[in-house]
């Protein structure tokens, strides 16, 4: 186990990689730092809400804001409130992150959260505040959708996230062992961490200009419980780790990454996909799930655990029948040779290849930013409240490429990449 | 107390401040304002609120290290910064009426070390971004507690460990907030009947002014015509009635803004902003501060006094008897809520508008007119011991003794 020191140590670079490579925060910005799910980051979050204010400040930071949640009270909220009342939301926590993006401010999202933090609770009162939030995020899910600002997701590790993972382990001991993942796989570890990011970053890079040139119109997958063909919209755009903020900071929107990532044309999916993990969803844990596709829609879902959850998820809104991204991970990614389950999506979706019910990101398509919804959705992008990551990948798993003319070339094999870079 | 004991103590407290303190009716919405370390107390208050038929409870965290990393690192241009949204989160509520409770924890040592300029200029850009908000005063069903944080329980008790200081300092909470009664809601319901006497006795003899004497303390204090004196109750102009502060054992009313004379000597430190103000008298003349002097602390005062035109004027005086149950337990709490509850104290800067009759509806040009004050702070400070006399002087000069000794002269 660390050292307090030690702990200090590894928390206050981590919060230095956030700043300079996460969020590439330029002198003279604000920051808002926020968890959407949970309305603010859970207490749990603090240590690296310090660490990462300290770290703003020096690099020039000129105003930095926390707006705090509680997940606990969202349960008491859930089991005491009136039902006619989760349509109750503070708009202060709306209009304060608008504010910001408008300012071209940067946002960090903290998540700390209890994938099991709903559990046992009503899903007709989980999906009716779920609804209420989506609804009221909104306009700020669009602005994140095309990088307005620069923003950044990380996690800190949580009591219970940390009981959730290691079972075994007391509480001191899984937080210790759950910080330690979240060190290591963001590299703060490293001698010099920036230095070992801008190289990984690199690398990712080279995957999705290779991607990029080959211009396939659909990604065949197919493992023993899965096959499943997504069609590619033509001027899809691969990404990895870093993008262009529209406020012209270039940042990197997750901690860790390790995906290459697109999205696929909402009107043709076909065939059957079986989830390879667990979905943490609305606290909940979504298990042993498949879902089947015709025409690019969902016609059915099927869970071993909390299906109904997974349905009213599907029913949010026609774009949550319908995909949004799809993405690429090998099977030995630093985080699946790790080989335990985050119950986070942050960190399982770079454990393994993914694809994402519900909206698209606007920077996947080629002048994706510029388009009305409808333009978007007539060139195969996805418009949503959701936009819900489920993990597919597994060493049993081949992926095609196919072209426009019918040839079909290897791109994944076992869930490795077999294309040189 | 085992841990089920004090989860069951916290949950009883939790009820009292929900029913008594802030009365919270079925269909209305809370706003609970806390710092990180209130949160075993808040989750029991939002599941009280809930269970007393709230329709939504919100809570607006702050983490007050947070202020200090600002203190420290920003760049001290930067510090009049203060988003939009600090004000629109409270007016959202405050505008439909919607209950407030407040908790109040601070660290008294937060912003212990840093530059008294620093922070006065982030605190005058708060209070004028928040200056709006004044006008909401009393609008709605409000409340102050507080809860045994370790940092404010290891000041108040230093020989302890942090544990056990949290411990001692939730008993002390807990008694003084009468939760250890057998039945809470009947003992405030005494209490808040005793302190209505001395109430209204104080408001039916019309004091034109206060003569405070005492070692270090000469003070006179004319009271405006349409002076009230407040304590234990208030009702609010949404109609509920409720008790705003846990504990409480005071009855208040605001100076003349411009009729305070002579000098006064504070009898216990004063915590202003995480920064203690010790050993300090205060000299006035028509109704201002002329001079001060503190052993520890005195540019903080002096700065405090700065914040605007009026920070040097009174905005409240409050009789509290030394024998108050507070002040029995011996304790220097660095903590206003119950230091002022254990004392006889003033305040520096701003007048509550019902503290004058009809105040709720003046203008502020009337409000003053009436000689109540307008600031952008409210500093209380403890100016009661065993050796004060308080005498009530009446328009045509005659004299009443009020206190004697730090205890009430007059039966009720």
């Amino acid at each position: 186990m660390l050292s307090k020191e030690q702990h200090q140590e590894l928390l206050s670079r981590y919060a230095e990689a956030i700043i300079k490579v996460g969020l590439n925060l330029r002198q003279g910005q604000r920051l808002i730092i926020n968890n959407s799910i949970v309305r603010g980051v859970p207490p749990a979050g603090r240590t690296l809400a310090l660490a990462v204010t300290k770290a703003a400040y020096q690099a020039g930071a000129r105003y930095v804001e926390v707006i705090w949640g509680d997940e606990e009270m969202n349960r008491l909220r859930l089991q005491h409130a009136p039902d006619d009342s989760f349509g109750e939301y503070p708009k202060f926590h709306v209009s304060a992150i608008m504010d910001m993006v408008k300012n071209g401010d940067a946002l960090l999202t903290i998540s700390a959260n209890d994938p099991d933090v709903y559990n046992g609770l009503d899903a007709a009162r989980v999906a009716a505040l779920q609804k209420a939030h989506l609804e009221n995020w909104k306009d700020i899910s669009a602005h994140i959708s095309r990088n307005s600002i620069n923003w950044c997701v990380v996690a800190a590790a949580s009591p219970a996230w940390a009981a959730k993972m290691f079972p075994g382990l007391n509480s001191e001991e899984a937080m210790a062992k759950l910080w330690q993942a979240i060190f290591e796989t963001t590299r703060a570890t490293e001698p010099d961490p920036v230095a070992a990011w801008s190289e990984h970053i690199k690398k990712l890079r080279k995957r999705a200009d290779y991607l990029q040139a080959k211009k396939y119109s659909a990604l065949h997958y197919r493992s023993p419980n899965t096959d499943l063909t997504l069609g590619l919209p033509p001027g899809h755009k691969w990404i990895s780790a870093q993008s262009l903020a529209e406020n012209g900071v270039v940042f990197t929107a997750n901690m860790p990454t390790e995906e290459v990532f697109t999205l696929p044309d909402r009107f043709r999916a076909d065939g059957t996909v079986t989830a390879t993990f667990p979905l943490s969803h609305a606290g909940s844990l979504i298990e042993d799930f498949s879902v089947t596709f015709e025409n690019g829609r969902i016609v059915k879902v099927h869970a071993k655990r909390n299906e109904a959850l997974l349905q009213k998820l599907v029913d949010t809104d026609e774009g949550s029948t319908r995909l949004g991204e799809v993405a690429l991970v090998p099977a030995s990614s630093p985080i699946a040779k790790r080989g335990h389950l985050f119950y986070n999506t942050l960190f399982d979706e770079n454990a393994s290849c993914h694809i994402a019910i519900g909206r698209a990101y606007r920077f996947t398509l080629i002048g994706g930013e510029e388009l009305t919804d409808e333009e978007f959705i007539s060139a195969g992008g996805n418009v949503s409240l959701n936009h819900v990551d489920f993990m597919i990948g597994s060493p049993e798993l081949d992926i095609d490429g196919l072209k426009e003319d019918g040839t079909r070339e290897p791109v994944m094999k076992q869930g490795e990449w077999v294309i040189e870079v | 107390m085992t841990e089920t004991e004090f989860d069951q103590m916290l949950g009883k407290y939790a009820d009292v401040v929900v029913k008594i303190g802030l009365n919270l009716r079925k269909g209305q919405r809370l706003l609970i304002r806390a710092i990180l370390e209130d949160a075993p107390l808040v989750r029991k208050v939002v599941e009280s609120a809930y269970k007393a038929g709230a329709v939504f409870v919100d809570v607006a965290y702050t983490d007050e290290r947070l202020t200090r990393i600002r203190l420290e690192h920003a760049d001290p241009e930067s510090l009049t910064e203060v988003p939009n949204w600090i004000l629109t989160r409270f007016e959202e509520y405050y505008q439909r009426m919607d209950a407030e409770l407040a908790i109040a924890s601070t660290d008294p040592e937060l912003l212990s070390g840093i530059s008294p300029d620093l922070i006065a200029k982030y605190r005058k850009a708060v209070s004028q971004k928040m200056e709006p908000l004044r006008k909401y005063e009393n609008s709605t069903n409000w409340c102050v507690v507080a809860t045994a944080s370790p940092a404010w329980a290891t000041k108040v008790f230093p020989e302890l460990s942090q544990q056990e200081a949290q411990q001692k300092l939730w008993n002390e909470i807990f008694m003084t907030c009468r939760i250890d009664t057998a039945d809470p809601v009947t003992a405030w319901s005494d209490h808040v009947q005793d302190l209505k006497k001395y109430r209204s006795y104080l408001n039916d003899q019309r004091f034109a002014a206060l003569a405070y004497r005492g070692p270090g303390t000469d003070l006179t204090i004319g009271l405006p015509e349409k002076h009230l004196w407040q304590g234990a109750e208030a009702e609010f102009k949404n109609g509920i009635t409720s008790i705003p502060n846990l504990p409480t054992e005071e009855v208040f009313t605001t100076p003349h803004k411009d009729k305070v004379e002579g000098t006064v000597t504070a009898t216990r430190p004063l915590n202003y902003l995480g920064a203690m103000i010790e050993d300090f008298s205060l000299n006035f003349a028509n109704g201002r501060v002329v001079s001060i002097s503190a052993k520890k602390g005195e540019e903080t005062l002096r700065k405090l006094i700065e914040t605007d035109e009026n920070a040097g004027r009174l905005g409240e005086a409050a009789l509290v008897p030394n024998s108050s149950p507070i002040s029995q337990r011996g304790i220097l709490f660095y903590n206003t809520l119950f230091d002022e509850n254990a004392s006889c104290h003033i305040a520096l800067g701003n007048s509550y508008r019902e503290s004058i009759i009809g105040g709720d509806d003046m203008s502020d040009e009337e409000f003053e007119a009436q000689g109540g004050n307008k600031s952008l702070v409210h500093t209380d400070f403890m100016i009661g011991s065993n050796m004060l006399d308080i005498d009530g002087i009446k328009a045509d000069g005659s004299r009443t003794p009020l206190m004697r000794s730090g205890e009430w002269a007059v039966e009720v």
